[in-house]
């Protein structure tokens, strides 16, 4: 039995629902030795900004329980190389390419969307206002609703293409944030970005990371993700894709029946990076098993008590 | 050369002290293709806990049983378990990773300088030295003389053995950086001679300031922590002198050691 693995997020058709995080996956092209990237329903490439960041002193990383922290500092080559030396290796893949942006501030953003929205190989975008390590006190656009508004509608104003806003969970209410960045137009939320963490070398007494904080990701992330997932559901009826922590099908299947469309499957790269493919023979498996012949009549499907 | 992911069995495992052990695992593919400088990422735990993992240099790489050899440090809960694996057990790795020494056709002595597990890529690249015929000159140094072993074979095979241990156990007292110093005041020329390091970044920044200025080349392989060990995810940057980051993993981990900033 062929079941239909498809579904929809804003305008975009993505052919399946695995698609790889950002920041985990490169420009795209990086892991193809190991397999070939147009098996994923998408890719979401490494956060862009308008010029190149070399990113953060080092140490970058640190192993936690079930987690890693990262401070990597969004290290990126720039817009305009991403467009004349990135865009065209992922030519030819039958993969959706989701860019991912990040700009200083709410007009950076608009102008990365409009250099980027008449690209043919660029499907949709996610807007990071999340990363928690760009500036020194962990803050981000996301965690603040006008902030968040502002951004999205620079954006939403310079394409017509699909608009995925990227949520951190370093907030106390995400629901408004994610109300305010889909009343400014986002056709779709992504969530969950990292989560700020730190750990200290008892020997030493030292941070061990470089910059004292940073994001954690990982299996320890993923129930404050479903979490998130939920709280958001509740409330608003847009597509959402979940992260955070997504290591089996398993993981996969409980962000899909609280209610995501899609999901990205970060950390779990670095560790396998067959991880992703792993993950949708194994959605494949459970349809087939279930004799479930469209994937998307499984989302949103949690059983409440009433 | 294509990167694998494979699960290749345990031939052995042995105790070179209460600390370190020497790991021998069938997976020829990687043996095949090894290069010394190159290192293999070992999944040491199948659980998510730890979670990444550990980046451990080829030790020895035999292409015709197919074997690969392994050191490491029992430091933490993965290691642990990793040293508690017997023979028939399997363990996950990607490799070869990293771009190796560079080994041209040069005929020149080989001056080869290591601290502590910085052995591990060491013998590996003595025993590819020693096969392209090229005399070698061998300064080890560890914690104590326990730490010591498998020097048998070199000594066989002409290699001149410097060794240093901090508690004077063995050799001369101090670190390996002594030992070069020593070389280097008695040397009257380093023409014909090729410098390569490998140990903890102190060792390898102190060998950077002892050559500076001479006309000496010298390799460094760098360790560093890492997640995905093939340039993905930015974690293992180091600073070059050049201001710029590179990746340890993808673009080493062997450099220059004149081009990289080690207060960076």
């Amino acid at each position: 039995m062929a079941v239909d693995l498809s579904v929809r997020i804003g305008s975009l058709v993505l052919k399946n629902p695995v698609l790889t995080a950002s920041g985990t996956f490169g420009y795209g092209t990086e892991y193809s030795e190991y397999f070939d990237p147009s098996l994923l329903g998408g890719i979401v490439t490494k956060t862009i900004t308008l010029e190149p960041r070399a990113g953060n002193p080092m140490p970058r990383i640190a192993e936690t329980p079930a987690g890693m922290l990262n401070s990597i500092g969004l290290a990126n080559v720039g817009v305009e190389k991403y467009i004349t030396e990135k865009l065209p290796l992922l030519e030819g893949l039958d993969t959706a390419v989701i860019a991912n942006v990040a700009g200083n501030t709410a007009e950076e953003y608009g102008v990365l969307v409009r250099r980027l929205s008449g690209l043919r190989r660029v499907d949709a975008f996610e807007i990071n206002i999340s990363c928690p390590n760009v500036r020194k006190d962990g803050l981000a656009f996301g965690m603040d609703a006008e902030a968040t508004r502002d951004v999205v509608r620079c954006v939403r104003s310079e394409t017509d293409k699909t608009v995925i806003v990227k949520l951190t969970p370093n907030v106390t209410d995400i629901v408004a944030i994610a109300r305010a960045a889909v009343e400014a137009g986002a056709d779709a939320l992504s969530l969950i970005n990292t989560v700020l963490g730190m750990a200290v070398d008892i020997e030493t007494r030292r941070p061990l990371l470089a910059r004292v904080t940073g994001g954690l990701s990982g299996p320890a992330i993923k129930p404050i993700a479903l979490a998130r997932l939920y709280q958001v559901r509740q409330s608003l009826d847009v597509p959402l894709i979940g992260i955070g922590g997504i290591m089996t099908a398993g993981d996969a299947l409980e962000f899909f029946f609280t209610g995501a469309t899609a999901v990205e499957v970060g950390t779990l790269n670095f560790i396998d990076p067959l991880g992703s493919v792993s993950i949708l023979s194994g959605l494949v498996r459970y349809c087939e098993g279930r004799g479930i012949s469209s994937f998307s009549s499984i989302i949103g499907t949690l059983v409440l008590e009433s | 050369m294509k990167t694998r992911i494979a699960s290749c069995p345990i031939i052995s495992q042995e105790s070179i002290t209460d600390r370190i052990q020497r790991l021998v695992l069938h997976c020829p593919e990687i043996a095949g293709a090894a290069k010394p400088g190159q290192f293999v990422h070992v999944r040491v735990h199948p659980s998510w806990d730890p979670l990444l993992r550990r980046p451990f240099s080829v030790h020895a790489a035999d292409r015709k049983n197919g074997s690969i050899a392994l050191l490491y440090r029992v430091i933490g809960k993965g290691t642990a378990f990793l040293r508690s694996l017997g023979n028939g057990a399997s363990v996950n790795l990607m490799g070869p990773l990293g771009n190796g020494f560079r080994l041209d056709q040069s005929r020149s002595r080989a001056l080869v300088m290591a601290g502590g597990l910085g052995s591990a890529p060491a013998f590996f690249l003595i025993d590819r030295l020693l096969e392209y015929g090229r005399p070698v000159i061998f300064m080890w140094g560890t914690r104590s003389a326990e730490e010591i072993f498998g020097l048998d074979r070199f000594r066989v095979a002409g290699v001149e053995i410097h060794l240093a241990t901090d508690d004077g156990s063995l050799g001369r007292a101090g670190t390996v950086t002594g030992l070069l110093e020593a070389f280097l005041r008695e040397s009257k020329s380093l023409k014909n001679l090729e410098g390569f390091v490998c140990g903890p970044e102190p060792m390898l920044a102190a060998v950077q300031a002892l050559v500076a200025g001479k006309p000496l080349r010298v390799q460094a392989c760098l360790e560093e922590r890492m997640a995905c060990g093939t340039g993905v995810c930015q974690g293992c940057a180091v600073r070059m002198q050049s201001g710029l980051y590179r990746m340890v993993c993808s673009d080493g981990p062997v450099f220059p050691i004149e081009e990289v900033d080690f207060g960076g």
